[in-house]
């Protein structure tokens, strides 16, 4: 009787043992490691992914778009140009000191004032730096009135840094293990292949169910799904498309995903001669079968773009380009007609002296989902027009340093923004205001209406949302009349977990990773 | 390889001079090679800083970028300090990473290493054998069995192999992990994809290289003079065969060390592959002149090596 009552103590002791050792891992797997886990020499979302668990803004976006506190709990304009936040109290950092109004003024200052200042700084716009009022009172101060002052300190990049682990390791030591308030902690980092992440047991909103998190750099599309298959990963971060479809009939998976911010477009340059007429560039709108692209070539990894900018990003309207675009090549050939073009007999459209009307491309290749294959479908729907089209695909590099050139030798180009803020100010415009040319800025249409950049001067001056929607509402509806560039497709954000996995909501903005509420069984 | 002792060759070196030969000529390749490297860069299209900057590049950014990273220093100034860095056992910052370059090279050489040695050993283990089987029964139906399998192993690309045997044995056996590092199980996988085409190119060549050899007239008379076939087969003919087979061996070896990026690819593994791929897509010059100049070091290291087992192999040889 003994010995059984002893047993079963033992027995209860050893699974009680067993249950506090068994970590609740999340391996999750993605194509790139990051360049560093600091906004202040990373970019790019892979690194945002790894560090959004670790360092905090004062506020950010959520999954519905809207702005909610992280590190501040209330925040309000006092003059159109200053932005004041009041400050979380009793929140530290993982290495224990605390954080205040000088955490917040220190990070800023590193980033937008230091030499060399973070690689965001061009983000920050019209932002000059924080000022601290009161231990909890911060000032985020802009050079002029600027309404997306409020979405700009939401950005990731503005993550709040421990001043004193960036003053012990020093900066570039500090963004490769950096500490935050974040829920979870850094613990190590092996180039190329895993970033390891564990709790933090202090975390202002309390501990979160996952003791670990291991991102892991699974270069190879395929061999990321079969480690899903085998359970070497919970969750997939950039699965196949076409992949899709099986899963989520599977009970064992789910497939999470949400609409982006990101617009894959084809630009026009609207420098050349042979585009600069309105009624060419309507014909290589009805030319095109967007609808068909997204089902047949993009198998479910992206949405049917319904204006320059994503759905879920702020002063988004519906440009109704179906209704005023349909596809049908027979009325682009007409306008082709009216523009003074003739039909030769091989089908080509041809100019008063005789030449092919020709149209050079310049598109992005293996930067956006399927952009290659998109080039080369245009070309075929556009020859099915009449308009030759010459693509000239290089690597990436090469097309970067080209698309920014000053001036620019190609009629068409395309490539995909994310519009990061989820405020239409930062795709509008330094891609729409007419001084915003390359290599200064990103207007590389050359697009030139001077009604367009009032409206988006005002909007920007502006501190009103609804009055600011307006306007950007004024303004699609004129890029739709005006077409200087045709949106394809929008990003949707997608990621592929075990079904043991819950909790996990996908975001819009695709550099935002909300790993706190997941739990794994 | 003709039958009976050479006459001794006029200027034969001893063995410590050649070496010292050899490792002088290093000099002036490593300052080629990194010559080659950062003209090379300077004259392709791309700008790392603008790569770095991505969207949120403005031309004050760029330049801000450039001048802190020292990109604004002209061609013959970068080359020279450079070299005056090197000598000081300093290979520069990664543009992109801001880490020095040596602790990144530190860090991915094992990986290439541990890889290309078990791949190396496997082509050992199972080429030679299986190359020495086929010259062994000639016409036989594993003769064909061998040459034809080989075949298809050095035309299936790897990436495809890679695939199959993840799926195989990863995904519907469980003997293996898909991907990544950690255990000895990891390495079995990309070990043996990387190398299928070598074992298929070895076998091949000791086969006909053997085969070759056992034509020649002293193996005729070793035969006639009653020698077993097996010691024929062993001692005599393979010292012979084996001086081509060890140097492509060598440059198989060379090119395991250097390039094996589409297995790495494939199989998460973070070799020296990859990176010198994404240190030309991200332009980062600095880390592949460190690169550059550290794999011509392997290279030359891998010659010496299989220059020095000639003499291993046949006494006969004579270093110059």
């Amino acid at each position: 009787m003994k010995t059984r009552m002893w047993t079963v103590l033992l027995c209860v002791a050893v699974l009680a043992a067993g249950a506090a050792f068994a970590q609740k891992t999340l391996t999750i797997v993605r194509p790139s490691d990051p360049v560093a886990l600091d906004p202040h020499l990373e970019t790019t979302a892979p690194g945002s992914w790894v560090y959004t668990q670790i360092l905090e803004p004062l506020i950010t976006v959520n999954q519905d778009m809207e702005i909610v506190g992280r590190l501040a709990t209330s925040w309000e304009f006092v003059d159109p140009s200053r932005l004041r936040f009041t400050l979380r109290q009793g929140v530290t950092f993982h290495d224990g000191t605390p954080f205040n109004a000088d955490a917040v003024k220190y990070t800023w200052d590193r980033a937008i004032s230091s030499d060399p200042p973070g690689r965001w700084r061009s983000l920050a716009s019209a932002v000059v730096g924080a000022e601290v009022v009161d231990e909890f009172t911060v000032d985020i101060v802009a050079s002029q009135p600027f309404g997306p002052l409020e979405l700009v300190a939401a950005m990731p990049y503005t993550a709040i840094v421990s001043p004193t682990a960036v003053e012990a390791v020093g900066s570039d030591a500090f963004t490769r293990a950096p500490v935050g308030t974040g829920p979870f902690k850094f613990v190590e980092w092996r180039a190329n292949d895993r970033i390891v992440l564990e709790a933090n047991d202090d975390y202002w909103r309390g501990r979160p169910a996952l003791d670990q998190v291991i991102f892991r750099t699974v270069p190879e599309e395929g061999a990321r799904m079969l480690s899903l298959r085998t359970g070497e990963a919970d969750m997939v971060l950039l699965p196949t498309p076409s992949d899709l479809p099986a899963l989520e009939a599977d009970p064992n998976f789910i497939v999470e995903g949400a609409p982006g911010v990101g617009i894959f477009y084809l630009a026009f340059n609207l420098d050349r001669p042979n585009v600069a007429d309105v009624r060419v560039r309507q014909a290589v709108a009805h030319a095109i079968d967007r609808e068909l692209i997204v089902e047949a070539i993009l198998e479910g990894g992206g949405v049917l773009a319904k204006s320059v900018i994503g759905e879920p990003v702020f002063g988004f309207k519906d440009m109704e380009l179906l209704e005023r675009y349909p596809y049908d090549p027979e009325r682009a050939r007409a306008l082709l007609v009216e523009a003074g073009y003739t039909q030769g007999s091989d089908g080509f459209m041809r100019d008063a002296a005789g030449n092919v009307l020709t149209l050079q491309a310049l598109p992005s290749n293996g930067r956006s989902l399927k952009d290659r294959e998109i080039a080369e479908t245009l070309q075929e729907f556009l020859r099915q027009a009449g308009i030759a089209v010459e693509l000239d695909i290089f690597e990436w590099a090469t097309t970067f340093q080209l698309m920014r050139g000053e001036t620019l030798d190609y009629d068409l180009n395309s490539f995909t923004w994310f519009t990061t803020t989820a405020d239409a100010d930062y795709t509008m415009y330094s891609n729409y205001v007419s001084t915003e040319v390359p290599p200064a800025s990103w207007n590389r249409w050359r697009y030139a209406n001077p009604q367009v950049d009032e409206w988006l001067k005002a909007a920007r001056a502006s501190l009103d949302p609804a009055e600011r929607a307006e306007l950007y509402g004024l303004v699609q509806d004129q890029l739709a009349i005006d077409l200087p560039a045709i949106p394809l497709y929008g990003s949707f954000e997608v990621a592929v977990l075990s079904a043991d996995v819950t909790g996990f909501v996908a975001h819009p903005i695709q550099y935002l990773l909300d790993l706190f509420p997941v739990d794994k069984r | 390889m003709l039958g009976g002792p050479r006459p001794p060759q006029p200027h034969s070196l001893t063995m410590f001079a050649y070496l010292i030969r050899r490792i002088l000529i290093t000099i002036p390749l490593a300052l080629g090679v990194v010559l080659v490297v950062t003209v090379s860069f300077d004259l392709i299209p791309g700008d790392p800083a603008a790569l770095i900057l991505g969207e949120f590049a403005t031309p004050q950014a760029i330049a801000e970028l450039r001048t802190s990273l020292g990109l604004d220093r002209s061609l013959p100034v970068r080359y020279v300090t450079y070299v005056g860095d090197i000598l000081r056992g300093d290979l520069g910052v990664s543009i992109r990473d801001r880490r020095p370059v040596t602790d990144i090279l530190a860090e991915t050489f094992p990986y290439t290493i541990q890889l290309a040695l078990v791949a190396i050993l496997l082509v050992l283990a199972v080429g030679i054998p299986l190359g020495l089987l086929a010259a062994s029964r000639p016409g036989s139906w594993i003769d064909n069995l061998i040459r034809v399998t080989s075949l298809a192993g050095l035309s299936m690309p790897v990436f495809w192999t890679g695939i199959v045997f993840m799926v195989i044995f990863s995904v519907n056996l469980r003997w293996f992990p898909v991907s990544g590092t950690g255990t000895w199980r990891h390495l079995v996988l990309p070990a043996v994809t990387l190398a299928l085409p070598s074992i298929a190119v070895v076998a091949r060549m000791t086969r006909s290289t053997v085969l070759e050899v056992l034509r020649e007239d002293f193996v005729r008379t070793a035969r006639a003079k009653g020698v077993a076939e097996r010691s024929l087969l062993y001692k005599h003919t393979l010292r012979n065969a084996l001086i081509p087979v060890v140097t492509v061996m060598g440059l198989q070896l060379g090119q395991m060390l250097g390039g094996a990026v589409l297995t790495e690819t494939v199989f998460a593994w973070p070799g020296v592959g990859r990176l010198t791929v994404f240190a030309i897509f991200n332009r980062d010059f600095v880390l592949m002149q460190g690169l550059v100049l550290v794999l011509a070091m392997v290279y030359v290291f891998v010659n010496l090596l299989v220059d020095l087992s000639y003499g291993v192999i046949d006494p006969r040889v004579r270093y110059q």
